[in-house]
C-alpha cells in the first residue's frame, strides 16, 4: 500500500462517525443530545462561528446607558442591510447574532425577509419561546380541508416526545384542558395581567367557544434542581433573553442541548463548516457522509456516517438537498417526486389591533414577563364556517400605561421627568398568527447562475399571500374589532403592515413528511423516502404549518427520529 | 494687534464625520441642550454630555436628509433667531433661549426652507436629548431606577390610593 492510500484511509477513519448533524439550532442541538446520549459518536457541523453560553454573550449584562445608541442600529447598517432590520429582534444589543443581508445574499422572485442566525445554535438564541403544542385539529387539517398532503402522524405520535422535550427544556405554562391546545410538562405559569383577566372573563360570558390563555413558554419557573444538572436556572423577567441568558433562563441549543451533548463525550462540534452536499453512494444505495467547505479557509473536507439528520433551518436544509445531485438523484436528494423545494409556507403575521381599557383602575402590573396572553385559533376549528380556509391564532396582552408629560423644555419639563408617572389606561394588543396553505408554485429553488462565496448556488425564494391569507386578515381584524368593542376598549386601531412573508421567521416545509413517497419527501418518521439513513427534522420536513410557533415540534420530531434511527440502526 | 478671529479657519469635528460641524456649532447646540434641561430640578444637560450624544445619534442613526437639514438648522439658528426674535440665541437668557425653542418649533413653513431647517434641528435634538437623559446612567438609578433583573411579575397589583 502506498503512502497515499494510507493517508486517505487514516483520513477518512478521522473524519468518519456514527452521526452527522447538519446544524446546531433549534433541532439540530436536540439531534446531537438524543445521538450523543444514546452513546453514538456525533459530529455536529455548524457554518457560523462558535458562540459559547455566557462567555460569548457581550451585551448580556449592559445597562441601558451602556449601548452607544440605546438599542438603535446605525442608518448606514439599515441601508445596506434592509431585510435584518426589518425584523424586531435585530437591535444594538443582539446584531451580533444575525445575518446581514450583505454577507449571505440570495435571489427574492418575490419579496420575502429570511432571517437568519449563522452561529452555534443558530436561531435557537434569538427566539421567542412561544412552545404551544398541536393537536389533532392541526394534523388532520390538510385530509380534512383538502390541501397539501396528509400528515402521516397525529398526535398520538408525537404526544411522549412533547413531554420528552419539554421536561428537559423547560416549559411554563398553565393546564388550560383545551383539545385544540393541548396540556404538557407545564412549570409554574407566568401570570396573566389584570386587562387580560378581564377579556378571559369577558369571552367565558359571551364568547364561550373562545378563549384566552397565558402563553406557554421555554423558560424555567420551578423544579430548580432538575435544571441545575443543566447549569440553567430560574428566569429572573429581564425580558432580555435575545442578548443571551446568564442564567440559562430560556432554553437555546447553547445553554442546554449543546453543553449536555458535549458532557457525554461523544459530540465533535466543528464551527465555519459550511455544507455543500450530502454525498450519496450509488452502489451502496444510501448517503454516506457530508461535503464541508472550510468558511475561512475555503478548503473542502468530507465527513462520513450512517447517520445524517439535516437540521440547517428550513431553507437552507432545501439548499443543501437540492444541491445534492448524484445519478441517482439527479434533482436533488430524495427528489423522486418532484415535490422537494416545493410547497413551502410560512405564518401570517400582517395584521394587529391595539386599543384601550378605562376600568381596573385600581391595578397595575409590576416586574417583567417573558411571555403574553395566547388566543387559541377558534376559527373553522370543528367544522368550515368561513369562506377561507384553516384560522388564526393570536397573541393577546395588556398592559398598564403610565404617564409624565415630556412636551415641555426647561425647569417644566425636568419636574415633570422627576414626578412619579400618572396611571392612563389599560392596553390591549393582539397580532395575528395566521396559518397559511402550502402550494405548489410557492417554492425554493438554486438559482441556475448566482453562487455564494463558497460556491454553493444561492437560493431563490418565490412565495406570496393569497386571497385565502387576505380573507383571514379580514376575519382576524373583524372578528377581534367586533369583541374589543363589545368588552368596551376604546380607542380600537387596527392595522395591516403589509411585510414581506419571512419576517413571521416561522418558514416550513419543502421536504414535507407524507404517507406516499409520490407526493412527498420524507416518511413518518422523518426519512427521506428514497435514502432512510438521511433525516430530516427541521421546519422543512413540515406538511402544514398550523398557527402555533413551530419550534416545540421540530424538537419533538427530532428526538422521535432519533430514537427510531437507533433503534434501527444496521 | 490680535487677529480677528477667523471661523473660516475652524476645524471640523473629526468624531461626527457625516455631521460637518465645528467645535463653536457643538458649543450652541450645547446651549440648545442646556436650555432644554437648565438644571434646576434635575442634573443640568452638560453634566449628563447630552449634547455628545445628540450628535452622536444624528451623525449614526439619521438619514443623509435627516442629517442636512439638522446641520442647516444648527449653523443657521444663531442668525435665524436674531432676524426672528431680535436677539441671537447666545446672547439670550434662559427664559428667552426657552421661548425661542418653543417659538421656533411651533412656526409653520416648508421642510426645505430657513425655517423647516431650523424645526427638523430643534425637533431632532430635544427628541434625542430626552432619549439620552431618560437612558442616562444618572436618570436610571437616582431618579427612576432601572432593574436589570427584576425577577417578579405580578399581573394584578394594587394600586395603593388609585
Amino acid at each position: 500500500m502506498d503512502a497515499m492510500a494510507n493517508l486517505n484511509i487514516k483520513s477518512k477513519k478521522e473524519n468518519s462517525f456514527d452521526a452527522i448533524v447538519i446544524g446546531s439550532g433549534m433541532s439540530g442541538g436536540w439531534a446531537a443530545k438524543e445521538l450523543c446520549e444514546k452513546g453514538l459518536n456525533t459530529l455536529v457541523l455548524e457554518r457560523g462561528r462558535e458562540v459559547k453560553h455566557v462567555k460569548d454573550y457581550p451585551t448580556t449584562n449592559m445597562m441601558p446607558w451602556e449601548l452607544e445608541h440605546r438599542g438603535e442600529i446605525l442608518q448606514s447598517v439599515k441601508e445596506e442591510n434592509p431585510v435584518v432590520s426589518r425584523c424586531y429582534a435585530y437591535k444594538e444589543d443582539t446584531k451580533h447574532f444575525f445575518v446581514k443581508d450583505t454577507e449571505h445574499p440570495y435571489v427574492q422572485e418575490k419579496p420575502f425577509d429570511w432571517i437568519r442566525g449563522y452561529q452555534t445554535g443558530g436561531k435557537s438564541l434569538l427566539w421567542a419561546r412561544q412552545v404551544q403544542r398541536w393537536s389533532d385539529f392541526d394534523f388532520e387539517g390538510p385530509a380534512r380541508d383538502g390541501f397539501a398532503v396528509d400528515w402521516p402522524i397525529r398526535y398520538k405520535d408525537l404526544a411522549p416526545w412533547y413531554s420528552h422535550v419539554e421536561k428537559f427544556i423547560g416549559v411554563s405554562g398553565n393546564k388550560d384542558g383545551k383539545p385544540s391546545l393541548p396540556d404538557g410538562e407545564f412549570l409554574p405559569p407566568f401570570e396573566l395581567s389584570a386587562g387580560e383577566k378581564y377579556f378571559k372573563e369577558f369571552l367565558k360570558n359571551n364568547y364561550p367557544e373562545r378563549e384566552i390563555v397565558v402563553a406557554r413558554c421555554a423558560h424555567i419557573t420551578g423544579n430548580q434542581d432538575f435544571y441545575a444538572k443543566q447549569g440553567r436556572t430560574l428566569c429572573q423577567n429581564r425580558t432580555l433573553c435575545q442578548r443571551g441568558c446568564p442564567f440559562g433562563g430560556y432554553f437555546s441549543s447553547n445553554s442546554s442541548t449543546l453543553p449536555w451533548a458535549a458532557k457525554t463525550g461523544n459530540l465533535t462540534m466543528h464551527h465555519h463548516a459550511v455544507v455543500h452536499s450530502i454525498i450519496y453512494d450509488d452502489a451502496k444505495g444510501k448517503a454516506t457522509g457530508v461535503r464541508v467547505i472550510d468558511a475561512q479557509t475555503k478548503e473542502t473536507k468530507e465527513y462520513y456516517a450512517d447517520i445524517i439528520f439535516v437540521n440547517a433551518s428550513t431553507l437552507n436544509t432545501n439548499l443543501i438537498l437540492l444541491n445534492s445531485t448524484s445519478s441517482r438523484f439527479p434533482n436533488g436528494l430524495g427528489n423522486d417526486s418532484g415535490t422537494l423545494g416545493k410547497y413551502v409556507a410560512f405564518h401570517n403575521y400582517r395584521a394587529g389591533i391595539s386599543a384601550e381599557y378605562d376600568g381596573l383602575k385600581e391595578y397595575t402590573t409590576e416586574g417583567r414577563r417573558p411571555t403574553s396572553g395566547y388566543f387559541p385559533r377558534f376559527r373553522n376549528l370543528h367544522k368550515q364556517e368561513t369562506n377561507f380556509l384553516r384560522g388564526y391564532a393570536a397573541g393577546f396582552s395588556s398592559g398598564r400605561s403610565t404617564y409624565n408629560d415630556h412636551s415641555g423644555i426647561g425647569d417644566e419639563l425636568e419636574q415633570s421627568m422627576a414626578k412619579a408617572p400618572e396611571y392612563g389606561p389599560w392596553r390591549m394588543g393582539s397580532h395575528m398568527m395566521g396559518e397559511t396553505i402550502p402550494k405548489e408554485e410557492s417554492q425554493v429553488s438554486l438559482d441556475p447562475t448566482l453562487k455564494d462565496e463558497w460556491g454553493i448556488p444561492q437560493l431563490k425564494i418565490s412565495m406570496d399571500y393569497d386571497a385565502n391569507d387576505e380573507a383571514m386578515i379580514k376575519d382576524y381584524l373583524e372578528q377581534m374589532s367586533e369583541m374589543f368593542e363589545a368588552a368596551g376598549f376604546t380607542n380600537i386601531r387596527t392595522r395591516d403592515d403589509k411585510r414581506a412573508p419571512g419576517l413571521d421567521i416561522h418558514e416550513m416545509g419543502g421536504a414535507r413528511m407524507g404517507k406516499d413517497p409520490k407526493t412527498s419527501v420524507l416518511n413518518e418518521w422523518n426519512q427521506v423516502h428514497s435514502c432512510p439513513n438521511v433525516y430530516v427534522t427541521d421546519g422543512a420536513c413540515m406538511t402544514s404549518t398550523s398557527t402555533q410557533n413551530p419550534s416545540l415540534t421540530y424538537m419533538a420530531f427530532t428526538a422521535r427520529a432519533v430514537d427510531h434511527a437507533v433503534k434501527n440502526r444496521g | 494687534m490680535m487677529p480677528a478671529c477667523d471661523f473660516s479657519e475652524e476645524s471640523i469635528l473629526q468624531a461626527y464625520q457625516n455631521l460637518n460641524i465645528t467645535q463653536s456649532n457643538k458649543v450652541l447646540l450645547s446651549r440648545v441642550t442646556n436650555t432644554i434641561f437648565p438644571g434646576t430640578t434635575l442634573k443640568k444637560a452638560e453634566d449628563l454630555m447630552i449634547q455628545d450624544f445628540v450628535l452622536v445619534m444624528s451623525n449614526d442613526c439619521l438619514s443623509t436628509e435627516q442629517q442636512a437639514g439638522f446641520v442647516k438648522g444648527l449653523k443657521g439658528w444663531d442668525d435665524f433667531s436674531k432676524t426672528t426674535f431680535g436677539k441671537a440665541f447666545s446672547k439670550m437668557d434662559q427664559k428667552e433661549a426657552e421661548e425661542a425653542i418653543l417659538k421656533g418649533v411651533a412656526m409653520e413653513g416648508e421642510n426645505e426652507s430657513e425655517i423647516g431647517h431650523t424645526r427638523q434641528f430643534l425637533n431632532t435634538t430635544k427628541r434625542f436629548a430626552l432619549q439620552g437623559y431618560l437612558n442616562s446612567e444618572y436618570f436610571m438609578t437616582e431618579i427612576k431606577p432601572y432593574e436589570l433583573v427584576p425577577a417578579r411579575f405580578y399581573g394584578s397589583k394594587l394600586i395603593e390610593n388609585a
